[in-house]
């Protein structure tokens, strides 16, 4: 009995801080351009997808893969923001609600004609670890690591780099940091590339231990929403904390409970929050 | 003769369909302090948006040591040394003190010179040294405003615009905030100054304009205002 408890809140800490990290690029986007990103569900399937034929064709260890991914993920989100956001960036939030929307529809539409909806899964055996009588699939704690690091990455870049904090002035006021010198739409771009490759990141991690398909990054685009609520939006480390505690209630509710009440509990938390505390529920504002 | 380190032509512009400037021309010569004067909507915030191309220029030209600017994006202006401390001062406010001076010298031309432009602005604000850590947007008013023009000094401006930076300020710190205009001149920056407190700049400054609805209706030296019957009566309520 003791060692469920224990597997539950070692798995669930693990998985959090995937969601965690899958949450993150979600906040950025909104937090820096006020942009909600419903592209960011297809941009984890895309993730995934990319991690996956690296893995077929290129014989590329998803842990090593996923640094590439990072990288096209900050191409192809930059690209996107030229294509559908930059010509309505300043225009109300339903706008690029709507952009982004159409984003998704593209990835998912066209994936579902490539790929079909037909579940895949990366061949990696990686061995597990025991920890206090409880078996951890290699993959899992590998993926709660990464996370931690891509997280730890995203926050140096931010404080430390000068494009970070040019992306965090644009995120305060945008006309003053023109005024500084920095090219807020450059900067801008950035933000949703970096926003858009963290989530393929978090693809890429996922589907080193679950199956998937076009369609499963729906499922982390609600936890993603679930995390930025609970933890508020504006900050990575709050993110990483609030896909902590999902990731945790989570596992330990379904040593009770049925899986398939997972996303109905999520939705639950997320209304009582909306309702309890709208700023989120560790947000100091 | 000098050329003018900044120079506005026949210069039209709006917001929208509206149209706000009606032909300006203006100078600023090299190490002057220049005024622009004008109530409450008559346009001055509008030109110097026009200036530093936050807004776009309808008609007319704007130079910078010769060179065209009018058609450059803001950021590439101020990468040539065109610097503004807007009005209501813009600091950014979850950012520390530190961070804001370090935003400042965000172009390449003010990297270079960081430190000794740190160094400089924090002895004439002395009060922000001991607050490096702090997140700008929990310090006063006043202290918010020292900050936007430290920050500006951190750019290495070629010319320095003020936007009404004594605005909502209590007297003492207004003072405060002429004296460091006063110090900023004595060392031979070039500054462009809009200011409400007509007394105080015309006291200061070169030159000046006065602006009433998007049209410069006057402009003369310092003492040539100050003496003017129209300025003592459109602003001392004589
Ligand atoms: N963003 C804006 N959109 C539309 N009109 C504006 C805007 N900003 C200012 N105005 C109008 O332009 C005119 C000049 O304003 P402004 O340049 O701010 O004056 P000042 O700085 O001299 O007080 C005013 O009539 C004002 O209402
Ligand atoms: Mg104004």
């Amino acid at each position: 009995m003791l060692s469920a408890w224990l597997g539950a809140v070692l798995s669930g800490i693990l998985l959090g801080l995937l969601y965690g990290l899958a949450a993150i690029g979600l906040n950025l986007i909104w937090g820096v351009m006020n942009v909600i990103n419903l592209s960011h569900g297809a941009f984890i399937a895309l993730g995934m997808f990319s991690s996956y034929f690296m893995a077929k064709y290129l014989h590329l260890s998803p842990f090593i893969g996923v640094f590439l991914v990072l990288a096209m993920g900050v191409i192809l989100g930059m690209v996107t923001y030229f294509v559908s956001l930059h010509k309505i960036i300043s225009a109300p939030e339903l706008s690029t609600l709507l952009a982004t929307y159409s984003v998704s529809l593209v990835i998912i539409g066209l994936g579902t004609f490539i790929f079909t909806t037909n579940p895949r899964a990366i061949d990696i055996a990686l061995g597990s670890v025991s920890v206090g009588g409880t078996v951890l699939p290699t993959t899992r704690i590998l993926t709660g690591i990464f996370s931690v690091i891509f997280t730890l990455w995203l926050y140096y870049f931010l404080y430390k780099t000068w494009s970070g904090k040019a992306i965090r002035a644009v995120s305060m006021n945008r006309d003053a940091a023109e005024l500084m010198g920095v090219n807020t739409t450059m900067a801008l771009a950035l933000a949703f590339g970096i926003g858009v490759a963290l989530a393929m990141t978090a693809g890429a991690l996922a589907a080193t231990i679950f199956p998937f398909t076009i369609l499963s990054g729906g499922g982390y685009e609600l936890k993603s929403f679930v995390i930025c609520v609970l933890g508020g939006l504006g900050s990575p480390l709050g993110a990483l904390l609030g896909g902590l505690i999902l990731g945790l209630i989570e596992n330990l509710v379904t040593l009770k409970i049925a899986t398939s009440y997972v996303p109905f509990l999520e939705f639950a938390i997320l209304v009582f929050i909306l309702i309890v505390k709208p700023t989120g529920l560790l947000a100091r504002r | 003769m000098d050329q003018p380190t900044l120079k506005v032509e026949n210069l039209e512009t709006g917001y929208g369909e509206v149209q706000i400037l009606w032909g300006i021309d203006l100078e600023v010569p090299p190490g002057n302090l220049t005024t622009i004067l004008g109530a409450n909507g008559a346009g001055k915030t509008t030109l110097l948006r026009a200036i530093t191309g936050i807004l776009p220029v309808w008609k007319g030209k704007v130079t910078f040591h010769g060179e065209d600017i009018t058609h450059l994006s803001p950021h590439h202006r101020a990468s040539l040394g065109l610097v503004m401390i807007p009005e209501g001062r813009m600091i950014f406010p979850e950012m520390t003190v530190l961070e804001n001076l370090e935003m400042g010298a965000f172009t390449k031309r003010a990297r270079a010179g960081l430190k000794e432009n740190m160094e400089y602005a924090l002895s004439l604000f002395p009060r922000l040294k001991e607050r490096l850590e702090q997140k700008a947007g929990t310090m006063s008013g006043g202290e918010q405003q020292m900050l936007a023009i430290a920050r500006g000094l951190m750019a290495d401006p070629r010319v320095l615009i003020f936007d009404e930076p004594s605005l909502g300020l209590a007297p003492k710190l207004v003072i405060e905030v002429f004296e460091t205009i006063q110090k900023l001149k004595e060392e031979g920056v070039t500054m462009l100054l809009v200011e409400q407190n007509v007394h105080l700049s015309l006291a200061l400054t070169d030159y000046a304009y006065v602006l009433a609805e998007g049209k410069v209706v006057m402009e003369g030296t310092g003492e040539e205002l100050e003496e003017s019957e129209e300025v003592k009566k459109a602003y001392l309520g004589a």
